[in-house]
């Protein structure tokens, strides 16, 4: 419960009817972190992301928000897009573009601030309206340069490779300018070589932008490399917490993972 | 031997031709009568005809040489028309790129106005002036509205006819033609109704569509056709405050009248279709500057992928209500017009087949495209107000449906993004297409553009 978290959640629960995603999940982040959720198909990881980003809403438990400026925001009552413009930007597990627009225009929209209702103010283009255009196209290009898209810029979305994808979702998140970017699993698809690529520029997002990253990834050679501290759900509970160090040798974790004897046996 | 026969390609394409020419000859046919029930049948086929003015001979005759020519075309198409598709697309290269210049587009636009404002003089003739405020502008008015809905936002709107009916019968309220005492306590000229209108239909879209855009698809579709049958019925059952069935008959001409300048408007049709084309041109010029804007932007996403667009902070909510109020500020216009034009009005006028012919208009002239939507609906008007006022022997007016939506089929299949598509739309159906297909890759690769 520390000033400096990002996140705490405490004793989370959210079910589906007589389903439980997630069980009493208690976490925290700290700001500036590279934190990791692990787990088997189905433990609830991306329900958890879910909770974070104001999309489901728990049926017991906290999640409060930290904002650098020292205000708090109880996430769950509250809509994904109230969530999203308090600092919290997200990618999806199936990566989700608005694929019949370029690059550009994708990143575009992400840096264009949503709130009010300036309908003459937006049509009129009077020297206010023309200078918020100017900036977040500048914003654009320069997240576009950052995740290294620069040159496919009038490309479509959905004309670019599945790691050239990913990059873009990035880039679109941080264009809401967020203090924590939750990644849902940013490596799926991708090669080899792209994955070093993508680890490479989490870690740049974190150390140039400052802003913490929280990771669902299968992957576990890129987990093991880039968190640094790691989470495993498993049923929708935390089984386990600790550094990757910690994690590797911890019985109860190889054992959600591997099963146990008997039951890898059968 | 037979079998194989059949199936090669151009004598299944022959058979298929042969078919379509006699359910179009059976539709275009005499109808059948109590007394002789299958003469609507028999008579399709043998009814005597003139084949072209040359010789007398029967229907079946003139559409079988139809059916071959139209065979023809189709099979020189297939034989050359990739040849002669490509050979226009890199001859329209030029013009399509000059096209893509703003002085090249804002110099055609205003020699498409010029064109506009001349057209009633062109055009000397009584029907057509007033055809093209009763047939055309007031459509164009209403489709390039519902596009804001249906094709800027994604918003299937079944009852966009409630705007307008809302916009006539403020006009009326207004100018004390209804039961209900006007506002102020005195009757005002039917000119200030437009202001009126405009907010009346905004609060609607905005109260019709706060609680209702949380729905989404279907859903929506259902209950914004719930809300257009609402205001037809209440329109019709509230006798002390709507005039009931027979409406009102006393709507007074619209008077311009602000300091030393007056001008009223009178029976004469031509000086409402300077109403009508001022107002088509305001909001033509109000809705292209939205599309290109933030709030254009902000409808796009929505319209692509909901869940992505809320993650970046759009308010989906907010964005569907403006795109549902700013799009019934043109319903709420072009019922003003009406009203005031006809100085007449029936609740029996605003049923749900009108919304439907709007969205036809719509769809068939490519959602989302204004270009398209006014192109669209200027060609199926023209046809309709020509059909009317010179039917072709046999016609009737309830046929136009059966040529609409044999159309509407043909477009599907060949054009479904419509007759002028927009760039963005053609995209996001030529990707959903292909991806239920499974080759994504073909479309991506492909440049269509």
């Amino acid at each position: 419960m520390t000033a400096d978290n990002v996140f705490d959640v405490e004793h989370v629960t959210l079910r589906f009817g007589g389903v439980v995603s997630l069980n009493d999940v208690s976490l925290y982040q700290r700001r500036g972190e590279i934190l990791a959720v692990i787990g088997p198909n189905g433990a609830g990881k991306t329900s958890l992301f879910n909770s974070l980003t104001g999309v489901y809403q728990p049926q017991e438990g906290t999640i409060t928000f930290h904002r650098a400026d020292g205000r708090a925001m109880t996430i769950i009552g509250k809509k994904a897009h109230r969530v999203a413009s308090a600092g919290v930007a997200r990618t999806f597990q199936a990566s989700r573009m608005f694929s019949a627009l370029s690059a550009f225009d994708n990143v575009k929209i992400g840096a264009e601030d949503h709130r009010g209702f300036g309908v003459v103010g937006a049509m009129v283009r009077g020297p206010r309206t023309r200078h918020d255009d100017r900036r977040s196209d500048e914003k654009t290009v320069e997240l576009l340069r950052f995740v290294g898209l620069a040159d496919r810029a009038n490309v479509l979305a959905a004309s670019l490779s599945y790691g050239e994808r990913r990059r873009l979702e990035i880039a679109r998140g941080l264009a809401t300018e967020p203090e924590v970017l939750l990644l849902d699993e940013p490596a799926a698809g991708t090669n080899p070589a792209e994955k070093l690529d993508l680890a490479r520029l989490i870690r740049r997002v974190r150390d140039e932008l400052g802003v913490t990253i929280l990771l669902i990834e299968h992957d576990m050679k890129l987990v093991m490399s880039l968190a640094e501290r790691l989470y495993v759900l498993n049923f929708g509970s935390v089984i386990a917490e600790g550094t990757p160090a910690d994690i590797r040798t911890n019985p109860v974790v190889v054992e959600a993972y591997l099963g146990t004897s008997a039951e890898a046996s059968a | 031997m037979i079998r194989s026969f059949l199936q090669r390609a151009p004598i299944r394409r022959l058979l298929v031709v042969f078919g379509v020419v006699a359910v179009i000859e059976l539709i275009t046919g005499p109808p059948g009568s109590n007394q002789y029930p299958t003469s609507g049948f028999t008579g399709s086929y043998s009814e005597a005809a003139s084949f072209f003015g040359l010789f007398r001979t029967q229907r079946w005759v003139v559409f079988l040489a139809l059916a071959l020519v139209a065979w023809g075309i189709v099979e020189l198409w297939t034989r050359y028309g990739a040849t002669i598709r490509a050979r226009g697309s890199s001859a329209l290269a030029g013009p399509r790129q000059a096209s893509e210049k703003r002085p090249v587009r804002v110099g055609f636009a205003l020699a498409l106005l010029v064109l506009g404002i001349l057209l009633p003089h062109i055009l000397n003739n009584a029907f057509w002036q007033s055809a093209l405020v009763t047939y055309v502008a007031i459509y164009v008015l209403l489709a390039i509205g519902l596009n804001v809905v249906v094709g800027f936002a994604g918003l299937l709107d079944l009852g966009y006819v409630a705007f307008y009916a809302i916009g006539a019968y403020t006009t009326a309220w207004v100018t004390g033609a209804l039961p209900t005492p006007p506002p102020f306590g005195h009757p005002l000229d039917a000119f200030w109704a437009i202001p009126f209108a405009v907010v009346f239909v905004v609060i609607a879209g905005v109260l019709l569509g706060a609680p209702t855009l949380r729905l989404r698809g279907d859903y929506l579709a259902i209950v914004t056709l719930g809300f257009g049958e609402i205001i037809t019925i209440f329109a019709n059952n509230l006798y002390g405050i709507t005039g009931g069935a027979t409406g009102t008959k006393q709507i007074p001409h619209p008077v311009f009248h602000v300091g030393p300048i007056k001008y009223s408007w009178g029976l004469a049709p031509v000086p409402y279709y300077y109403l009508a084309l001022g107002s088509v041109v305001l909001f033509l010029v109000i809705f292209s500057l939205l599309q290109r804007s933030r709030v254009g932007r902000a409808w796009t996403a929505i319209r692509e992928d909901e869940v992505a667009a809320e993650s970046l902070g759009i308010n989906p909510l907010k964005f569907k209500v403006m795109a549902f109020a700013v799009g019934a500020a043109s319903a709420g216009f072009a019922g003003v017009i009406t009203a005031s034009a006809d100085n007449f009005l029936f609740p029996s006028s605003f049923t749900l087949t009108f919304s439907i012919n709007i969205l036809v208009l719509v769809i068939l002239g490519g959602m989302g495209s204004i270009t398209g939507v006014v192109v669209g609906a200027i060609i199926i008007q023209v046809i309709q107000a020509y059909l009317n006022h010179t039917p072709p022997s046999g016609y009737q007016q309830p046929d136009l449906y059966i040529y609409v939506g044999a159309l509407l089929i043909t477009m599907m299949i060949f054009r479904p993004a419509g007759l002028i598509p927009s760039r963005q739309r053609r995209r996001e159906i030529n990707l959903y297409e292909k991806s239920h297909e499974g080759h994504l890759d073909e479309v991506l690769l492909g440049d269509d553009v």
